[in-house]
């Protein structure tokens, strides 16, 4: 039978007879005491061997105790010193024996204190007087230590305490074990082992010269924990933005573009924003310190203008608020991706778009919020509108049912809204899958005439938008998006965090 | 959005539905709109709601909705008003910027605390939202006993109240909250109010001010003046608003007088008096719009016979007239219905036929329709951008980059100076940037130029994180540039750093030489120098012929300004060189 080197080693060394602790197999293989272990604990799982334990107290010196041994107790060398001062007659001062004795330091307390508690004499008043009765060269500390450091057996456990308690010996207790051979065991070596070679590493040598037909590999410990790695992974938010474009292309939608700073037309003129609506006011919009953007196609700022105005259709009404080109045309960071879908159905980005056409984007956007939790300055819109002849409410509620139940969200409600560019308009509210709760998850709207008409849009075209953040949050239990998105970002967390799937 | 406090038992008492629990308040004003945000101390609902139903910014006008969504009350009720007694004089020195006045005198008024405070709560919340923080409207009201008319004219018995300009330095008058004669100009300088809304009317050369036979006795749209302070003693009140639009004023005033008339006060009309016209206010005008069927039917996906339209019209409290005789026979054609929609004068939102149909939709309710999915068929696609974005955001991935996200604001010294990048130069990220008016944080006053630094900032801010750290993003950068459409250049930029304790120059091009492998274009590194990088251990990157970035070992002095302590190597370069 083959059996790995190590086995076969500890296999022969053995005895059935005696035990032998895994040290002195250590000594007779040559093999180091975890080798022999680990074959140990193989052979005995085979059934070669037994393996018995035994709980081991030994006593080591410290290097304060081998000092020692070498130099004498610090109270021995002070009754030396004392004797040879006459001390044993008459109490002679202190500081001549201390100075005699060549103590110093720390020493000088240690000697007085033992000095005392073994009875080798007396100070008083600074006199020191030495007992002529006691035995300080055979002082059993001493004794004992010198035995210990020539790894003689001690027994004394009464003056081992004491030496542990002095911190010149350590105790350490230790499992031994110890092998004997079994039954199977003498009957294998009788039939003959032979020494497999093991090896810790697969080369490519041996698989070239076929050499692994003829090794056992070491076993590792598969259990244990191995070294961190760090791949690379892809943002959470990226993952959930990849998401939603993948639920929406599913479902018809097709990615829009456009600029992040564009000129207010775009992004609230053509809205049907007041252009004294509270959202347009300095405090809530980045404005950029720029020229007014160069060029809107003028035929369309007319036609805003004159919504905005005087209203569209023959009932309309505009609004009694103040219009300017001007301001128009100023440039800011976009404070929704609906300046992208207004350049498109406008007609100016990809032409003009005959019904059916369905639209989306998840892009940033940029607010001047209170900064919390859930609120960013810069954060990603989903934004998306269906165009289509006679679209209804209906068709709005049956594509959103449709959207947010791709993310586990049902039972959706509509709460009745105002948007000043839809009409009707709708909060969405929807059940969340883990806690029951009834949550807002959009806002949408059928966009109004005094939209689509300026954009020269003839049909209906429905819309909604969400905060990708609030999707992400919702579905995938984030609490701080400030933890993973921007410079404060914490590495850490995001290599914790687990992929959406 | 606004929110306005309203109590449960108020609603009780006005709509007459004692028997209503909280619960089933709470879901009738989420189906009107009016969502439940929490409650005050004293147990009233914090209501938010869009900002169109201003009409809703009392608990008056909600009970009022409430009572229609009942059924309690049906079509358009107009208060009764009674002759004018008292003549509003718009003087020829009123100050141009705010030249109109509107107004009316409610008479047998009983307010209770409460009422008081719905009053001053419904005045607040018009000042914040129609009056535009009272720039556009506001509302000063008053007790009509404090107020000595003068006699206009010999001929006439009226009594009338003077809109005028004043001198800043000119007459006096103690201010609500005040405890002494002020000036409108020490008013502004020095009194609470006055300084809140001083930029208001600073500009001005004559301040807004209403006299009556006694003198100045209120300041707007700034404060009225003590001497007529309501109390919940007045029982007559006199109405003024001042504002930049005519109709904005006659409306912020119309839901007032709607607010009043529901706590049972009569309304007295005004003469307006301006030099070239005269008016009588308040406008209660009932406005009308036509509204076709078939617009109803094909907005809703409903098929409604003419009958329940106008039902649903009135439930809304509006009226509508149809034009065909016999449309309200169940089997008639509404092909060619049209409803004439009539308005009362509170709705300040209605612009268009469409929002009638909205109303009909409430009225319904919107949650009753069945959905359906539209029944048109599109090819879904991405764009060519993201679909690049995302194509080289995986290359990085699978080079054991962590991706991430920085924000697009950032500002002048994160890119240029810790950069060591001197502003305006012709270094990658050198650019002039698109800064931002009027900063709101010296952390985001410009669009960054570049990407490295958002990198070399979280490096910054995780040093206490196990290295190797490997960043990458793919992200937004822009600059100023006029020749631009909308003066910003945009750019999507590829950056990427290697922090570990033996980052080399070789390190950072071998994983840029493995990404232009992916995306099949040649990359060349000519030496070159960019104050950020160590000299001789940066090069360009061009792509295909183009310089489209930069690649290198971080300068020693960016990596202790970012206080690392272990080197840095980095590229950053155009995404659309990988087109």
């Amino acid at each position: 039978m083959r059996l790995p080197e190590s086995q076969v080693a500890v296999l022969n060394a053995a005895s059935a007879t005696d035990e032998q602790t895994i040290d002195s197999l250590a000594d007779e293989t040559g093999l180091k005491p975890e080798t022999v272990t680990q074959a140990a604990f193989e052979l005995r799982d085979e059934g070669y061997v037994a393996v018995s334990e035994e709980e081991r107290v030994e006593y080591d010196l410290t290097d304060e105790g081998r000092e020692y041994v070498e130099d004498g107790l610090p109270e021995v060398r002070l009754y030396r010193a004392a004797v040879e001062a006459g001390a044993t007659e008459d109490a002679v001062g202190m500081g001549q024996v201390i100075g005699a004795s060549g103590l110093g330091g720390p020493e000088v307390d240690i000697a007085l204190a033992n000095f005392g508690r073994k009875g080798y004499g007396q100070i008083e008043s600074g006199q020191l007087s030495a007992d002529a009765d006691a035995d300080a060269e055979d002082d059993p500390e001493s004794v004992v230590l010198t035995a210990l450091e020539a790894g003689e057996a001690v027994v004394d456990e009464g003056v081992l305490e004491q030496l542990v308690s002095r911190n010149l010996v350590e105790r350490h207790e230790q499992t031994v074990r110890s092998v004997t051979l079994t039954e199977a065991g003498v009957t294998l070596l009788m039939e003959g082992v032979e020494a497999a070679e093991t090896v810790d590493r697969l080369t490519p040598e041996m698989l070239t010269s076929g050499e692994w037909e003829d090794v056992e590999f070491t076993e590792y410990n598969v259990e244990a924990d191995a070294p961190e790695v760090n791949g690379g992974k892809t943002h959470i938010l990226r993952q959930t933005a990849d998401r939603v474009k993948d639920v929406l292309v599913g479902m018809g939608f097709q990615e829009m573009e456009g600029p992040h700073a564009d000129a207010d037309f775009w992004i609230n003129d053509c809205l049907f924003m007041p252009q004294d609506h509270p959202a347009r006011t300095h405090w809530d919009r980045f404005a950029l310190d720029v020229p007014p953007i160069e060029d809107v196609p003028e035929d369309l700022v007319d036609r805003v203008e004159d919504a905005h105005r005087n209203g569209v259709g023959d009932d309309g009404d505009g609004y009694h608020s103040p219009w300017s080109e001007d301001f128009a045309r100023a440039i800011a960071l976009r404070g929704h991706t609906t300046s992208l879908s207004m350049r498109y159905l406008s007609g100016h980005e990809v032409g003009d778009l005959e019904p059916p056409q369905r639209y989306f984007s998840v892009e940033k956007v940029y607010r001047n919020d209170t900064l919390d939790p859930t609120h960013l300055l810069e954060f990603y819109q989903i934004e998306g509108w269906v165009m289509a002849e006679d679209l209804s409410v209906r068709d709005l509620m049956g594509t959103f049912e449709e959207f947010y139940a791709q993310f586990g969200i049902t039972d959706i409600q509509f709460k009745p809204h105002y948007n000043p560019y839809t009409e009707p308009s709708f909060e969405l509210f929807g059940r969340h899958p883990e806690t029951g709760e009834l949550i807002e998850i959009g806002n949408s709207g059928m966009f109004r005439d005094e939209v689509l008409e300026p954009l020269g849009v003839e049909c209906d075209v429905m819309a909604w938008g969400l905060a990708l953040e609030r999707l992400l949050m919702l579905m995938y239990g984030f609490d701080d998006i400030r933890d993973v998105h921007g410079t404060m970002s914490d590495i850490e967390l995001l290599r914790e965090t687990e992929v959406l799937r | 959005m606004p929110v306005v406090d309203v109590h449960p038992d108020e609603l009780r008492q006005l709509t007459g539905h004692d028997d209503k629990s909280d619960q089933e308040f709470k879901d009738d004003l989420f189906a009107l709109g009016l969502e439940f945000e929490g409650e005050t101390e004293d147990g009233a609902f914090q209501l938010e709601f869009g900002p169109d139903r201003l009409d809703r910014l009392s608990v008056e006008g909600v009970a009022r909705s409430l009572r229609y969504q009942y059924g309690d009350a049906r079509g358009v009720y107009v208060p009764k008003t009674n002759d004018p007694d008292f003549t509003f004089v718009v003087d020829e020195d009123v100050p141009e910027e705010r030249p109109y006045v509107t107004g009316a005198v409610i008479r047998g008024v009983d307010l209770d605390e409460d009422a008081l405070d719905s009053l001053i709560q419904l005045q607040e919340k018009l000042h914040a939202t129609m009056g535009r923080k009272r720039a556009k409207g506001a509302i000063g009201i008053h007790d009509l006993t404090m107020i000595k008319g003068e006699v206009l004219r010999e001929d006439t018995s009226g009594n009338s109240i003077t809109y005028t300009g004043v001198d800043p330095q000119g007459d006096t008058f103690v201010p609500l909250d005040g405890d002494r004669e002020m000036t409108p100009a020490e008013v502004l300088d020095e009194h609470q109010t006055g300084q809140k809304y001083a930029d208001l009317v600073g500009e001005y050369d004559r301040y807004p001010a209403i006299y009556d036979e006694l003198g100045l006795f209120s300041f707007p749209p700034v404060i009225n003046g003590r001497r007529t302070e309501v109390s919940t003693e007045s029982r007559e009140l006199l109405v003024e608003l001042t504002g930049t639009d005519q109709w904005t004023i006659d409306r912020m005033c119309n839901i007032v007088c709607y607010a009043l008339d529901a706590r049972g006060a009569t309304i007295e009309e005004v003469e307006v008096e301006y030099p070239d016209r005269t008016a009588v206010r308040p406008d209660f005008e009932v406005d009308t719009k036509s509204v076709p069927h078939e617009r109803i039917e094909t907005m809703l996906g409903v098929d409604f016979e003419a009958r329940e339209v106008v039902d649903l019209f009135e439930r809304s409290g509006l009226d509508a007239d149809v034009n065909v005789d016999d449309a309200r026979d169940d089997a008639a054609d509404q092909s060619d219905t049209v409803y004439e929609v009539s308005i009362p004068p509170y709705r300040v939102d209605i612009l268009h036929p469409l929002d009638l149909v909205d109303d009909v939709g409430r009225a319904y309710g919107f949650n009753e329709l069945e959905p359906r999915y539209p029944n048109v068929g599109t090819v879904g696609g991405r764009h060519e951008r993201s679909r690049l974005e995302d194509a080289a955001r995986a290359s990085l991935v699978g080079l054991g980059f962590e991706d991430m996200l920085n924000f697009h604001m950032t500002s002048e010294a994160e890119v240029h100076d810790r950069m060591n990048v001197e502003a305006g130069s012709d270094y990658l990220g050198g650019g002039d940037p698109a800064r931002i008016t009027g900063p709101y944080s010296e952390d985001y006053t410009i669009l960054r130029t570049w990407a490295l630094p958002s990198l070399a900032m979280v490096l910054e801010n995780n040093t206490h994180r196990a290295y190797p750290q490997d960043l990458a993003e793919i992200g937004l950068v822009a600059e100023r540039d006029d020749s631009v459409n909308t003066r910003v250049r945009e750019r999507r930029h590829v950056a990427a750093v290697l922090a570990r304790h033996d980052a080399t120059f070789e390190d950072a091009k071998g994983r840029l030489q493995a990404l232009c492998r992916d995306f099949g274009v040649e990359l060349e590194t000519p030496a070159t120098t960019h104050p950020s990088f160590i000299d001789g251990r940066v090069a360009g990157v061009r792509i295909d012929g183009d310089d489209v970035g930069v690649v290198g070992e971080l300068h020693p002095r960016v990596l202790v300004e970012h206080d690392l302590e272990l080197p840095v190597a980095a590229f950053e370069f155009n995404l659309d060189a990988l087109r």
